[in-house]
């Protein structure tokens, strides 16, 4: 038993003693995980894997709606779109689409295919593949953004081997949107691209693997139509912490990250291995809705009052460190409908504000909804209220999680105010009121619903030429209405920044924000 | 993510005379230094109107995620509030779950694990309900009743109270039941005593040891909780400042302003190492005898 | 023994039950579906009633949890609506992540308290007491959350010696020397607050053993201090420092959800806090039955230890 003794002692102690040697040499000892990790990226100039670090996992079923990086990048890095837009402009550019033909009456779109197109399978790019790729995409339960756009199609000839004929059932200002925007699938696969298996397309990058919760990878088309990529490959890595993606970059384990907080943008800026980029087009406008069916909202002096009472300079500068611009329309500079002088009807005028609060007599708490999880939603959530309350508006907050935010999102049940972002004002004009739904003429979240507002927009969106004089005038009409009823009130424009490893080189990328790798290339 | 741990106690045969000298435990040592520490923070937070140098909500335009400095002693946070102020009304928060939401989920755990000692069925039946609630990892409890009621103070003390009272149950209940087995009662049944007699002249007083032990370790576990909550965002609706939140934003916020999270972290250690303190040294006082 | 283990079972599947009823309802009282959250904020109310009859969310509850029960107990998880794949590999796929790194933390857990407790009694010198206790007291106190930012800051970027979260890009396999790395701060993270109560509560039991009368009798033989403690003590003490451990067990879920966002550990508790707020109803549900029969499993298990090493409680009967 003495014996048994002894060795009982040494046992729990002998034991430590060797975890921490074995601690020891593995970290002096073997290579360092570190190193390892940032000597991977930092490759040969034709070559290297980008790395591209991101919170959010690929959901295989809102691959067309979702905005997450790793949605974009299936619908950008492996698939191809009929033309496109560039980032910061509304002139359309051939893609798969080389030429196309719109009609006098704008019913008629006739679009002629590029040849020498392949799927990543070999299969060569047919008419049909585009009728499939747009009518799923009209498909509701696809829940596309601009599926009311597409269902507008009617007709699809595909009897010529190059060229596809859609017949629209009336003139669609916002055609060249969808056409942007729909992936071209191919229909032999798409049970794989509905469960997340596989992607077949024609795009720069081929699809490889998806581990959930871990990484998306894709390598190489060397038959891309417009020259084989530089890069061997891209990893998209699921890193959901903001401040870990960061030390990540910092350490060398990611090369890119797609969307990084103002501040934090600052600091990397300010070193010079890192570059941060504003991706310029790629617009999220930042607007507080109302409800106008609830108690105190449904007066719409109230509302200006809203508008009035918020120092929007604030915000740009305190949360987003001056990264975009205020405004009370959500048009880009280069928009159609942008109008400069419009655009500040609303300044911060707390007296104003007042003065209309005095007019009418004593307003109920409203309250105001954000998504949590955003540190600059919250910051901003928490100016409105303090500006609110100056003039004398009482508010409490209601902080939601982003589902719940959701569901009264599309029901139209905040009952009060709501702050969040949307994009897609980057686009023609009428797509906005016409497919995002705080803005739908005919169901929106502000339960709004005006006849006036409803005949400019269908007066808008149809409209053959979206550029052109009598689509200038319909904007002029739809600004003033929505400025004057105020049932969004306009707060500004943040930038889209990513910041990445300065090694990188030729990033581009589309008005959705899908990053273009086609041209990318990594310095040795 | 907290830490609850029971204490077992069978060798307990003190009558209720001796319950007074228990908080004797608190006068020296341990518990002496423990009772300071939790005292400090209860003050600072009762106090925090004529302390904070800031109203808790007060925006100052342009001074956001500023370093600590003569104006600001612990800096601000990300809309220009001050820390320290924010801090010191934050305790407030504290202070309700460590002294309402706690006691109030001690005192229906140990009703229960009273009532269910009476008849065997409710024993059973009460105790499966227990495991079932423990079965829960108290933050899937807390996201998910965050997202039904919707968050603010109400629902961390829903939450506090959930993972109390099975604690608190199984404890009254062992002892409850050690306490009618020990030979002085068994006497007192002997010569007629009925059970409501023998439950509060002997029972009751001999239980209230390891409740009070387990009572300053469950405050610590309450100011887990609402840390933990707030940390996930779960927690008080803004503008209200509480420990947990201001420990969130600072380390949301830990590149940029380092020092933001120095603050609340040390009030919260303070706090929890002073209800640690004490319940070892109640603990250790039970032990002695 | 076998008819202990017996008596045990019908409570044990009473709780399994009901937790299924529970789970079921608490998911469909949450606002939201996940039908929402494919339509995104722009559908229309045709695109979500078609989302809904998709995902089979229009039909009757009851209908819907005896459906959900039958591929249970049919061991087919089903698929999962939201996050892809399914469920099954989704599942396995975290629960080894998280099993690595939870092993990893109790053995670091138990190596350090075993280690500080036993050292501590043994030697019984006021200094190292007092900075035992004070391990004992403090890392418990400090959230995890909080190590873990502390750590990830320190290690991962002020020196950085140490990657900053994430698991090895080939796999744990490929080289155990980076697995190491990759799992230390992590792991460390985890252990602190098991490490801190395992310490304080053995050596609490250590010390409470000292004071029996049979130590007394063992030191007046002359049995060395060292021996007693490794040899009667420690045995003595151990049933109630494994019920302590199968409570922690059950804790490390829990703090598994925050130390993994914290280090991006593809894990469960990443899993489940990905599945709740996209209200994947299936991930879900599979998670948390499976979450509260682990409880009861180990509830179960350390009982049975118990009973093994106490022949009292195998005989007695007390509960």
């Amino acid at each position: 038993m003495f014996s048994r003794s002894s060795s009982r002692l040494r046992r729990p102690v002998l034991g430590a003693i060797a975890l921490s040697l074995a601690g020891a040499l593995a970290v002096a000892g073997c290579s360092s995980a570190v190193d390892q990790a940032a000597a991977s990226g930092a490759e040969v100039t034709e070559g290297g894997v980008l790395r591209i670090g991101d919170g959010a996992d690929l959901t295989p079923a809102s691959v067309y709606s979702g905005g997450s990086t790793a949605q974009l990048a299936i619908t950008g890095l492996v698939h191809d779109t009929l033309v496109r837009y560039p980032a910061d402009g509304l002139e359309v550019e051939p893609r798969l689409a080389t030429a196309w033909e719109v009609s006098e009456d704008g019913r008629t779109v006739k679009l002629t295919l590029r040849d020498g197109v392949t799927f990543h399978d070999g299969r060569a790019l047919t008419p049909a593949d585009v009728e499939f790729s747009i009518r799923s995409y009209a498909d509701p339960k696809r829940a596309g953004q601009l599926a009311r756009t597409a269902a507008l199609i009617t007709e699809y000839d595909t009897s010529e081997p190059n060229a596809i004929t859609l017949t629209l059932a009336q003139p669609v200002a916002n055609l060249f949107d969808l056409l942007n925007i729909v992936p071209i699938v191919d229909p032999n696969t798409f049970t794989d691209f509905e469960t997340g298996k596989g992607y077949n397309g024609t795009g720069a990058f081929r699809f490889v693997e998806w581990k959930p919760g871990a990484s998306v990878t894709f390598e190489a088309n060397e038959q891309y139509w417009d020259g084989a990529p530089h890069l061997d490959g891209v990893e998209i890595v699921i890193v959901p912490d903001a401040q870990t993606r960061i030390s990540q970059l910092r350490s060398g384990q990611l090369d890119l990250i797609p969307s990084i907080a103002p501040r934090d943008a600052d600091q990397l800026a300010s070193d010079p291995k890192f570059t941060v980029v504003e991706q310029d087009g790629v617009e999220r406008t930042w607007y507080i809705g109302a409800d106008v069916t609830s108690p105190g909202l449904d007066d719409v002096r109230v509302r200006k009052a809203i508008a009035y009472a918020i120092d929007r300079d604030r915000i740009l500068a305190d949360v987003y460190q001056g990264h975009g611009n205020t405004n009370n329309l959500p048009w880009p500079e280069y928009s159609p409908a942008f109008d400069e002088d419009l655009n500040t009807t609303y300044t911060y005028d707390p007296a104003k504000a007042k003065e209309l609060v005095a007019e009418v007599g004593s307003i109920p708490t409203i309250p105001i909804s954000y998504t949590t999880g955003s540190v600059e939603s919250e910051a901003t959530a928490q100016i409105v209220q303090a500006d609110l309350e100056a003039v004398g508006i009482p508010t409490t907050l209601t902080p939601l999680d982003p589902a719940t935010n959701l569901k009264n999102l599309i029901g139209g049940t905040y009952g009060g105010l709501w702050i969040t972002a949307h994009t897609y004002a980057q686009f023609t004009p009428i797509t906005l009121p016409t497919s995002a739904f705080p803005f739908n003429a005919d169901k929106n979240t502000s339960n709004f619903v005006d006849p006036a507002y409803q005949q400019a927009v269908n007066e808008a969106w149809t409209v053959v030429d979206p550029l052109g004089p009598e689509a200038a005038a319909s904007y002029e009409q739809l600004n003033a209405l929505i400025l004057d009823n105020a049932f969004v009130i306009g707060l500004h424009n943040s930038e889209a920044l990513f910041a990445s490893t300065s090694d990188l080189h030729g990033v581009e990328w589309s008005k959705k924000a899908e990053l273009d790798l086609s041209d990318a290339y990594l310095d040795g | 993510m907290s830490v609850v741990t029971e204490v077992t106690t069978d060798k307990d045969t003190a009558t209720g005379s001796d319950r007074t000298s228990s908080w004797a435990a608190l006068r020296s040592g341990r518990g002496l230094v423990g009772a300071v520490l939790v005292g400090l923070v209860v003050l600072a937070g009762l106090l925090a109107p004529i302390l904070a140098p800031f109203a808790p909500d007060q925006q100052i335009p342009g001074a956001a995620l500023q370093a600590p400095s003569g104006d600001h002693l612990l800096g601000t946070d990300s809309v220009g509030r001050d820390v320290l102020s924010r801090t010191l009304y934050g305790i407030r928060i504290d202070l309700l779950v460590i002294f309402l939401a706690v006691p109030a989920g001690a005192a229906i755990g140990s009703i229960l694990g009273l009532v269910a000692t009476r008849y065997h069925w409710l024993d059973t039946a009460m105790q499966r309900s227990f495991d079932l609630i423990l079965a829960f990892p108290t933050i899937i409890l807390a996201i998910a009743l965050t997202m039904v009621i919707g968050p603010g103070v109400w629902t961390i003390a829903t939450v506090i109270i959930l993972a109390e009272v099975p604690v608190f149950g199984r404890l009254t209940r062992t002892a409850v039941l050690t306490v009618r087995q020990s030979p002085y009662v068994e006497a007192a049944r002997a010569i007629g005593a009925d059970e409501g007699w023998i439950l509060r002249r002997h029972v009751l007083p001999n239980c209230l040891e390891p409740l009070t032990v387990q009572l300053a370790l469950a405050m610590s576990v309450g100011v887990f909780i609402e840390g933990a909550m707030s940390f996930l965002g779960l927690g008080v609706v803004p503008p209200t400042p509480s420990l947990g939140s201001l420990i969130k934003e600072g380390t949301q916020n830990a590149y940029h302003s380092p020092f933001f999270v120095v603050g609340p972290l040390t009030v919260v250690l303070v706090l929890v190492l002073g209800l640690l303190l004490i319940s070892q040294a109640l603990a250790a006082r039970s032990r002695q005898r | 023994m076998i008819r202990y283990a017996l008596r045990r079972l019908p409570s044990a599947l009473a709780v399994l039950a009901v937790g299924s009823v529970v789970i079921f309802a608490l998911l469909r009282l949450v606002p939201g579906d996940p039908a929402l959250i494919l339509a995104g904020p722009d559908a229309s109310p045709e695109a979500l009633a078609a989302l809904r009859h998709d995902l089979g969310l229009d039909g009757s509850q009851i209908g819907q949890y005896f459906s959900w029960l039958a591929g249970i107990l049919t061991f087919d998880p089903g698929r999962s609506l939201i996050l892809g794949g399914d469920i099954g590999s989704l599942v396995l796929d975290a629960l080894g992540n998280t099993l690595i790194l939870a092993v990893s933390a109790l053995l670091v857990a138990i190596v350090l308290a075993f280690t500080l407790s036993t050292v501590s009694v043994i030697l019984d010198r006021k200094w190292l007491n007092s900075a035992v206790t004070a391990f004992g007291t403090v890392a418990v106190a400090i959230p995890n959350f909080v190590t873990g930012a502390i750590l990830v800051v320190l290690f991962g970027v002020v020196w950085a010696i140490l990657p900053a979260g994430g698991v090895p890009r080939k796999g744990f396999l490929d080289d155990p020397g980076i697995s190491v790395q990759y799992l230390l701060l992590p792991a460390l993270c985890l252990a602190l607050p098991i490490a801190a109560a395992l310490t304080r509560f053995l050596t609490e039991g250590l010390r409470s053993q000292l004071a029996e009368p049979y130590v007394t009798t063992a030191r007046a033989l002359g049995i060395s201090r060292r021996r007693i403690v490794l040899t009667q003590a420690l045995p003595n003490a151990l049933p109630a420092t494994v019920t302590v451990l199968g409570i922690q067990i059950g804790h490390l879920l829990g703090g598994a959800v925050l130390v993994e966002a914290i280090f991006a550990w593809p894990g469960l508790g990443h899993l489940i806090e990905r599945a709740i707020s996209t209200r994947d109803y299936p991930v879900v549900q599979v998670m948390l039955l499976f979450s509260v029969a682990l409880f009861v499993l180990i509830q179960l298990a350390t009982d049975l230890i118990n009973a093994w090493l106490d022949p009292r409680i195998r005989l007695g009967g007390r509960a």
